[in-house]
């Protein structure tokens, strides 16, 4: 157990933070691949994700040594690599070691620690991230089964928590802004700059709104058009900006690129045609992609996706519940899975008791076979309740193994399991071999099961 | 019960009013209650009633003095926000409303003189309460106007201030007000250029000085030129957001001036009467001080 590597996650988010910080430590999409082999490289990591999103960026890791010194490690990695000093950083970086940084995975992945509780984008930005991390052969077992079991909380939060049912989302917060200029949104144009997931979500949510006319610009002509095309609107060139500023009444920029794309002096040109009409401006890009000068210009509203926060002030009392209601059961949770993964006794004996039933199924399906009494369509009935018999049997001994793994009990139960089937190696090879020694008939033996129990 | 009794009803209701529409800024189950409405329509009814007590009592329906003035301006103040309320549902403009009709009435009281005796002249003639109502309502629309837009203002600097307090939760969208501000600017100023187009009749019979003279004569048609503008800006796409606004504040500082301007608050600055021309062709000058 001392050999466990210590798991901690390093970063800042938009409690710690703000935007004009997070932009520069940000990580862009087509630089994960090089960044994750930096930072394994620079902290020593077995494992490592980044998240990187509009609200935090969080290097989740695990290396050898202790959580302190990893810290330090990934810090300085994060100073490096981004060239920010390491001083701007002392007050802006948070660390959790262990059961606290499973459990702010958890939390971070419910969006119980979202700018906007409820918001639905993160959940699937931690899926990317892992995602992301396991293509670049970053991610291995343990941080595997952090990410899987914080996606499957979020579902459990997000479905009976009521944390959907805030609708707090950055997309209604933007809507929300949006009838504070614009009364009825129906007759007014959108302008999308950049074709992300953030951005399809507030156009949906803007569309539900009442808009209908919009459209969309990008980079390249065909990521605008199979937008457009999904999302309805017209679709043009990110160069033809300019042309389009004029007729629009809402800008939502949502793009990779690292450096301003609407500047002040495309509005001074679009705000002499537009003869006072409000613009509202939304800019969720990280970094940045709007100028912050342009929110000075008369008649000129720009938001980034700090300011969506206070916006949503009812999404924050709410959180405050739901957090309040969730946080002891995240807690629990991050605890047992910790014990879970740091324990893996209970995991190979229970993975040993599957096998011994897979093997003793499969020697009575052989023995039957080798009689030649049955033909092959009975035989694979008489498999398939075998199957069901040795779920039945196990589940309660798996489970109990799991529960007992959950609470840091593992020794206890693994002994137990091993006395109880009789589990020392030879008997799990004989009983896999032939059976015989193991289960001379189907009432001293659990038997087979196709199906391993629930995890 | 005397107009007097009337009037401080009417105040007491529009007080009540304003009190609902500032605890509605806050609270989201008085702003949505009927209070306001019920509020402003007794204030109003009451406001009416001790008009009419007043005119048949005095056997006239001039408002020669101060207290009359304030007294018939309060109303024109109602009524604008009346046609805001039903027309927009701006509640929460009566905040700013509500308090200034209820202080004019209540200012009113300060000025107890009574005014001049009416002249039978000017009685007499068909377009002066044309005139007068047309003007107040102008008056009074422009001044709602006016609220709406410091509202807009208000709220524009909000959303540039990030401030996302009640009040912002409380307040219409800007794209309301302004439609709210254009229209209501444009019935006063159908109304206004009724009571221009009457006054310059009449002032043509009584051979009055030259237009460029009279002080209260100039502000009114600059007052008129600045409400022509917006009407013609908003029509044409050319004037939105803060800039029509900003129109209108200027229009209301030109309406003040034509108000305080007039009889009789120049008489009792300089004790001249700016009617006196007209009084004098058209009445004879009887009753006059």
């Amino acid at each position: 157990m001392s050999a466990a590597p210590a798991l901690v996650v390093v970063g800042l988010s938009h409690r710690t933070a703000p935007v004009a910080l997070r932009e520069r430590l940000a990580f862009r999409e087509e630089d994960l691949v090089e960044a994750l082999a930096a930072l394994r490289q620079s902290a020593g990591a077995a494992e490592a994700t980044i998240l990187s999103t509009c609200n935090r960026v969080e290097l989740y890791v695990a290396a050898p040594g202790s959580p302190a010194e990893v810290s330090l490690r990934v810090r300085a990695f994060l100073s490096e690599y981004h060239g920010v000093a390491a001083t701007e950083l002392v007050h802006a970086l948070y660390e959790r070691h262990a059961a606290e940084a499973v459990r702010h995975l958890f939390e971070v992945a419910a969006s119980i620690d979202s700018q906007i509780l409820g918001e639905t984008e993160i959940q699937a930005q931690t899926k990317e991230a892992y995602r992301a991390a396991a293509a670049a052969g970053a991610a291995g077992p343990l941080l595997r089964r952090l990410f899987e079991r914080a996606l499957f909380l979020a579902k459990e939060v997000r479905a009976s928590g009521g944390i959907g049912a805030v609708q707090a989302s950055i997309s209604s917060a933007a809507v929300q802004l949006a009838r504070k200029i614009f009364d009825d949104l129906k007759g007014h144009r959108v302008l999308v700059a950049g074709t992300g997931e953030m951005a399809r979500g507030i156009l949906r949510a803007l569309r539900s709104a009442g808009v209908a006319d919009v459209v969309v610009l990008s980079r390249t002509l065909e990521r605008a058009e199979a937008f457009a095309q999904a999302e309805g609107g017209r679709c043009g060139k990110l160069e033809d900006l300019d042309a389009h500023l004029a007729a629009s009444d809402i800008v939502l920029v949502s793009t990779a690129a690292p450096h301003y794309i609407l500047r002040t002096e495309h509005m001074e040109r679009a705000h002499a045609a537009r003869h006072g009409r409000p613009l509202f401006v939304i800019d969720i890009s990280v970094p940045r992609n709007v100028d912050p000068a342009i929110h000075k210009i008369a008649d000129t509203f720009l938001y980034d996706i700090d300011d969506l926060e206070e916006v949503a002030d009812e999404g924050r009392r709410q959180r405050e519940e739901v957090a309040r209601h969730w946080t002891p059961r995240l807690s629990q949770e991050a605890q047992a899975l910790l014990n879970e993964m740091r324990d893996p006794g209970p995991g190979e004996t229970a993975r040993d008791l599957v096998r011994m039933g897979d093997g003793l199924r499969e020697a009575e399906i052989e023995r039957l076979r080798s009689a030649g009494q049955l033909d092959e369509a009975a035989l694979r009935q008489v498999e398939q309740a075998l199957q069901r018999m040795q779920g039945k049997l196990l589940h309660g001994a798996l489970a109990a193994l799991r529960e007992a793994a959950r609470a840091g009990d593992g020794a206890a139960a693994v002994q137990w399991a091993n006395r109880f089937f009789r589990l020392s190696s030879e008997d799990s090879a004989s009983a896999t071999a032939g059976g015989e020694k193991a289960a001379s008939t189907p009432e001293q033996a659990p038997q087979p099961a196709a199906e391993r129990a629930p995890r | 019960m005397g107009p007097e009794a009337f009037k401080l009803l009417a105040a007491g209701c529009y007080l009540a009013g304003a009190i609902a529409a500032l605890v509605g800024l806050k609270r989201t189950e008085v702003r949505e209650g009927p209070w306001q409405h019920v509020l402003l329509g007794l204030g109003l009814t009451v406001h009416s009633v001790g008009i009419g007590v007043h005119c048949a009592q005095s056997q006239t329906h001039f408002f020669t003095s101060i207290e009359e003035s304030l007294w018939l301006a309060s109303w024109a103040l109602a009524i604008g926000y009346l046609v805001a309320l039903v027309g927009w549902s701006l509640r929460s403009l009566g905040a700013l409303m509500l308090p200034l009709s209820a202080a004019l009435l209540l200012i009113s009281f300060a000025f107890r003189e009574p005014g001049p005796p009416p002249s039978a002249g000017l009685a007499a003639h068909p377009l002066f309460t044309v005139h007068v109502l047309s003007a107040y309502l102008g008056y009074g629309l422009f001044m709602t106007a006016t609220a709406v837009s410091l509202l807009y203002l208000f709220e524009q600097a909000l959303l540039k201030r990030k401030i996302f307090n009640y009040v912002f939760r409380a307040l219409p969208s800007l794209e309301k007000m302004e439609r709210a501000e254009t229209l209501i600017a444009w019935i006063g100023f159908v109304l206004f250029t009724v009571a221009v187009g009457t006054g310059a009749t009449m002032a043509k019979r009584s051979g009055q000085v030259a237009w460029y003279l009279e002080p209260k004569i100039v502000s009114t048609w600059l007052t008129w030129i600045v409400f022509l503008v917006l009407v013609v800006g908003r029509a044409s796409g050319r004037l939105a957001g803060r800039a029509t606004a900003r129109t209108i504040l200027l229009g209301a500082a030109l309406v003040v001036c034509t108000f305080f301007l007039a009889h009789p608050f120049r008489e009792a600055a300089d004790g001249q009467s700016a009617m006196a021309p007209a009084r004098t062709a058209l009445g004879r000058g009887e009753g006059e001080r």
